[in-house]
């Protein structure tokens, strides 16, 4: 597998036309764009709720408080997560 | 058998539309019930016998479903579970309400799209459809440059879509651009793509044609040659790459050079259902054409739910147990779903047949007859008949 490098100072959002909602039949979470939808699992969710401006370093961090887990083992989630949306152009950076 | 829930809602809004696009997708008898009355002088560019057999056949006083009756359609379908909505035609943008219609779907929660050539969007509307809380707007081109463009469309038109989609862009819209590829624009597919990145779409579906409703009509002028498809294909491949990461790049291939059927609507009833201009609700857009003999349940006389759970036409090829073989003992057959049912009725006239694409179908030769026709011809360029508009009683003045 390909190293997933990215710098913990990006700030992921939501890519213009992807809204994050609730599907009311399942109660999951699921990005919608155009001719798209997927579902999220709980952890994608988690992640994906808090590009709101943030780096990725601060959602690590903020995750790490949450969930009371080891920042360095959530990184590598957190970027594998943010790293796939990106290449299906459901997030973007800055 | 366990019913899905639906994803997505097609609303067909109005069959009327200012194109002509030999391809169009939309019913060429229509529905009975959108045509008023007959008007002779309605298009003189066709000489089609059947245009006007459509309007003596004209159920006089059902007319285009109100804004009020679609509020009730979206309403049900966000019960259901649908999530996205997408605003189609005819085009859309020919009734006044679309605004308060993409409002009302986005305050339902719904994801909102409008599919639309263009034509009728102004600065004015592009700001009232932002600020109703469009989604995202799915902008058609014929070609990539307006005298061929303006031929397929049968109307003056590229020019006024250029601006438009500088106008969705400059309202921050996110936009995706859909081109209907066939053998009069394949072979500029190149141009057709460098036309999409120098407009900052975020997305390009370039589409082979597909055959039902008109595009069937025109077939033998449409369908492209084996070589243009190869050469087709090459580029979009090329172009997907080299786009990777700026601009989403879906090809369609025309299916009638595979030899598997397509996964058509991920399987009858099980994702997505269409909503006609009447309010027939259809599995599929071209269904109520494609397979006449199937009753479709009108919103004005039945709910949403109770079309989707429990009619007929929903029912009548969900699933598997409908198949007749090669398709029943098929390996593939939770994969592509015995293809489409439309193109097995206007192929072999029976709905229920497996998709003539498929190579294992008793049917295939019909399909490579079309192809041999098609390839072995020296007349590049054959005539086609024009899409003729619906003379359609409008619910909006």
């Amino acid at each position: 597998m390909r190293a997933i490098t990215i710098s913990g100072s990006v700030q992921p959002r939501l890519t213009s036309g992807v809204r994050l909602q609730t599907d009311s039949v399942t109660s999951k979470s699921v990005l919608l764009y155009p001719e798209g939808i997927i579902e999220l699992n709980e952890t994608a969710h988690e992640i994906v709720s808090r590009c709101d401006g943030r780096s990725v370093a601060e959602i690590v961090q903020a995750l790490a408080k949450e969930y009371d887990a080891d920042a360095a083992a959530l990184a590598s989630d957190v970027r594998e997560t943010l790293f796939d949306l990106h290449r299906r152009k459901l997030i973007e950076w800055t | 058998m366990r019913i899905p829930r639906p994803y997505a809602l097609l609303a067909e809004i109005t069959y009327r539309c200012p194109l002509h696009c030999p391809y169009c997708s939309n019913p060429r008898h229509y529905c009975r019930a959108t045509a008023s009355v007959a008007d002779p002088g309605a298009d003189r560019r066709s000489a089609h016998p059947t245009a006007a057999l459509s309007t003596t056949r004209a159920i006089a006083d059902k007319g285009e479903l109100s804004a009020e009756e679609w509020k009730r359609v979206i309403r049900e379908a966000a019960a259901l579970g649908v999530l996205q909505i997408g605003f189609s035609g005819g085009e859309p943008l020919a009734r006044r309400d679309l605004e308060e219609l993409v409002r009302f779907a986005r305050e339902t929660n719904l994801y909102t799209n409008v599919i639309t050539s263009g034509i009728g969007l102004d600065g004015n509307r592009v700001r009232a459809l932002r600020s109703a809380g469009l989604d995202s707007i799915q902008l058609s081109f014929q070609s990539d440059e307006s005298s061929l463009a303006d031929e397929i469309a049968g109307a003056s038109a590229h020019r006024r879509k250029l601006d438009v989609a500088a106008k969705i862009r400059d309202a921050g819209i996110p936009l995706s651009l859909n081109f209907v590829i066939h053998r009069r624009n394949i072979d500029r597919l190149r141009r057709i793509i460098e036309l999409a990145e120098s407009l900052g779409a975020q997305r390009v579906e370039l589409a082979n044609v597909q055959f039902y409703g008109w595009a069937f009509l025109n077939r033998a002028a449409l369908l492209p040659t084996r070589e243009q498809v190869i050469r087709a294909r090459e580029i979009a491949a090329a172009a997907k790459a080299r786009l990777a990461g700026t601009i989403d790049i879906f090809y369609v291939l025309p299916d009638y050079y595979e030899t598997r059927p397509k996964p058509c609507l991920n399987g009858w009833g099980q994702r997505y259902l269409t909503v006609n201009p009447i309010g027939d609700v259809l599995p599929c857009p071209t269904a109520s054409s494609a397979i006449p003999y199937l009753r479709f349940e009108n919103v004005r006389t039945r709910s949403l739910d109770w079309i989707w759970q429990e009619s007929e036409s929903f029912n009548r090829f969900r699933g598997t147990e409908w198949m007749p073989e090669p398709c029943r003992s098929c390996p593939q057959k939770e994969i592509d779903f015995g293809g489409c049912r439309c193109q097995a009725a206007l192929l072999t006239g029976n709905a229920a047949n497996t998709d003539p694409v498929c190579e294992f179908s008793p049917n295939r030769t019909l399909v490579d007859a079309v192809l041999r026709d098609i390839n072995s011809s020296s007349d590049h360029v054959r005539d086609w008949i024009y899409r003729v508009n619906p003379n359609v009683k409008s619910s909006v003045a």
